[in-house]
């Protein structure tokens, strides 16, 4: 059967929806209301009657993936959906492709840009300047922004085909370029913060270096799954005692 | 008013909180956005900043992946701004180390806000049977009705932890002011430090990068050089 095409406005309904994807989300199914909501605007174009029904069922099954790279997934869902010989394929594609594209989505933006933009913005936070939140809205949406937009419509047009070119992106090795990019701005970061806090107590710089094994204590602990609050509220005790004692 | 100024503040706390993961998600929720956000409704945004530059880092590395619910550092930022602008000079405090002292009060109430979105989750639940049922009695508008539900329930958990920090706060600045206030004042300018620094300490301890340990030694001892020659 030949394609309808499904026409822009409700393409671009389903893009804007896709925003919303999380609003119900629920420790049971996830995202599967989601899905649908984001959806509906296509399959009521797409099918009638019991077709329509049977179709929602489909998209109401257990689903999750990253919400950013979620919109790809159902651009091609659609491709899919419009042709009626692979609507099998619609429930096998969902399932093959949620993990991997979550996994792919979670270490790229979760644990790559949002760090990188937030340490470049921490850089005018400490400098006083409102301007970092400017820099870290536009460092974390422009991609963000290509990935809803963009790898939506490429995901309607390509079809299946669109897997092929997210893998091109290479998301995983970008990931850890950027958290390597991370570390390096952090360093600078709090080398930046421990030189301005010296120089407003009119100490030596090279005092700063204490700070080094003070991080690296801290960290280890992280890693031993000690509690971020405690860690935090225990260093606050100790530098509030410390002139007490003294 | 003070009153309006709170509930401007809720207005902050609601749509930030949505931005966390029901809508949008494109990080006006973050800390460093939702601090000055909140500062500026409220007529000081440097005061937002400062909050937001504080807390960051702390829990950054905290992915929300599948069913984990991450510290709402959100309502930490928008709370901790609210009581600093609003409540600290009620207190006489004012400038930095009253953005410290109502930030350090508002870090543990915050915890309340992995309950509340939990329990937002929970009634979710709910609403994804409801639409179910709905779609095999074919009343296919209950799709929309329960997915936008949704928000309500995300707003409502958001809402709930602002009041949570700004309440509690505002009654727990009652007693701590009196203790706490002057030696914070003191010691102002290492807890500026140390809060981003135990940051950033928590982010190289879970980033999982080979070698972080050199790169970020590296780069900490050039800048600081740096720094120092120039």
């Amino acid at each position: 059967m030949e394609r309808k095409g499904i026409p822009k406005s409700i393409l671009l309904r389903v893009m804007l929806r896709s925003f919303l994807l999380q609003a119900s989300w629920n420790f049971e199914r996830l995202q599967n209301l989601g899905t649908l909501y984001v959806l509906k605007p296509a399959l009521s174009f797409l099918y009638r009657d019991d077709e329509f029904k049977q179709a929602c069922l489909r998209h109401l099954e257990h689903f999750n993936t990253h919400p950013f790279l979620a919109s790809p997934i159902f651009g091609t869902l659609l491709a899919l959906e419009n042709e009626p010989a692979s609507r099998f394929d619609v429930q096998e594609f969902k399932s093959m492709i949620a993990a991997p594209y979550a996994a792919m989505g979670d270490s790229f933006f979760w644990g790559g840009v949002r760090p990188l933009a937030a340490c470049l913005a921490l850089f005018f936070a400490f400098k006083g300047s409102l301007a970092e939140v400017a820099v870290f809205l536009a460092l974390f949406n422009i991609p963000h922004l290509w990935f809803r937009t963009v790898g939506f419509w490429q995901g309607y047009s390509l079809g299946i085909d669109s897997v092929a070119k997210i893998q091109e992106q290479r998301l995983p090795d970008q990931a850890l370029r950027l958290k390597e990019l991370t570390v390096i701005l952090l360093g600078g970061l709090c080398a930046y913060l421990t030189f301005l806090t010296l120089q407003a107590k009119s100490l030596a710089a090279g005092w700063g270096i204490l700070v080094l094994p003070l991080v690296f204590v801290v960290g280890w602990l992280a890693r031993r799954r000690i509690s971020v609050l405690l860690l935090a509220l225990s260093m606050a005790a100790v530098v509030l005692a410390i002139p007490q004692i003294a | 008013m003070p009153v309006a100024d709170y509930l401007l503040a809720a207005g902050v706390a609601v749509g930030c909180g949505l931005d966390r993961t029901a809508a949008l998600q494109m990080m006006i929720s973050r800390p460093l956005v939702a601090g000055p956000l909140t500062g500026w409704v409220l007529g000081n945004a440097v005061a937002g900043l400062e909050v937001g530059s504080l807390i960051e880092l702390l829990w950054l590395g905290r992915l929300p992946i599948g069913a984990a619910v991450p510290p709402d550092d959100t309502q930490v930022a928008v709370g901790g701004t609210a009581l600093a602008v609003l409540a600290g000079p009620t207190f006489g405090m004012i400038g930095f180390p009253s953005v410290l002292l109502c930030t350090l009060l508002a870090l543990p109430l915050g915890k309340v806000g992995e309950l509340f979105d939990r329990l937002a989750r929970y009634w979710n639940d709910r609403l994804a049977l409801q639409a179910q049922k709905g779609v095999a009695e074919n009343r296919f508008a209950s799709v929309e009705r329960c997915h936008l539900l949704g928000l309500v329930h995300f707003g409502l958990s958001s809402l709930a932890t602002y009041a949570v920090i700004v309440i509690f706060g505002s009654v727990a600045l009652h007693w701590l002011v009196p203790v706490l206030y002057a030696p914070v004042v003191r010691s102002a300018a290492w807890l500026r430090l140390g809060l981003p620094l135990v940051g950033a300490a928590v982010l190289l301890g879970t980033i999982n990068v080979n070698r972080s340990l050199l790169l970020f030694g590296v780069s900490f001892a050039a800048v600081l050089l740096t720094l120092a020659v120039l």
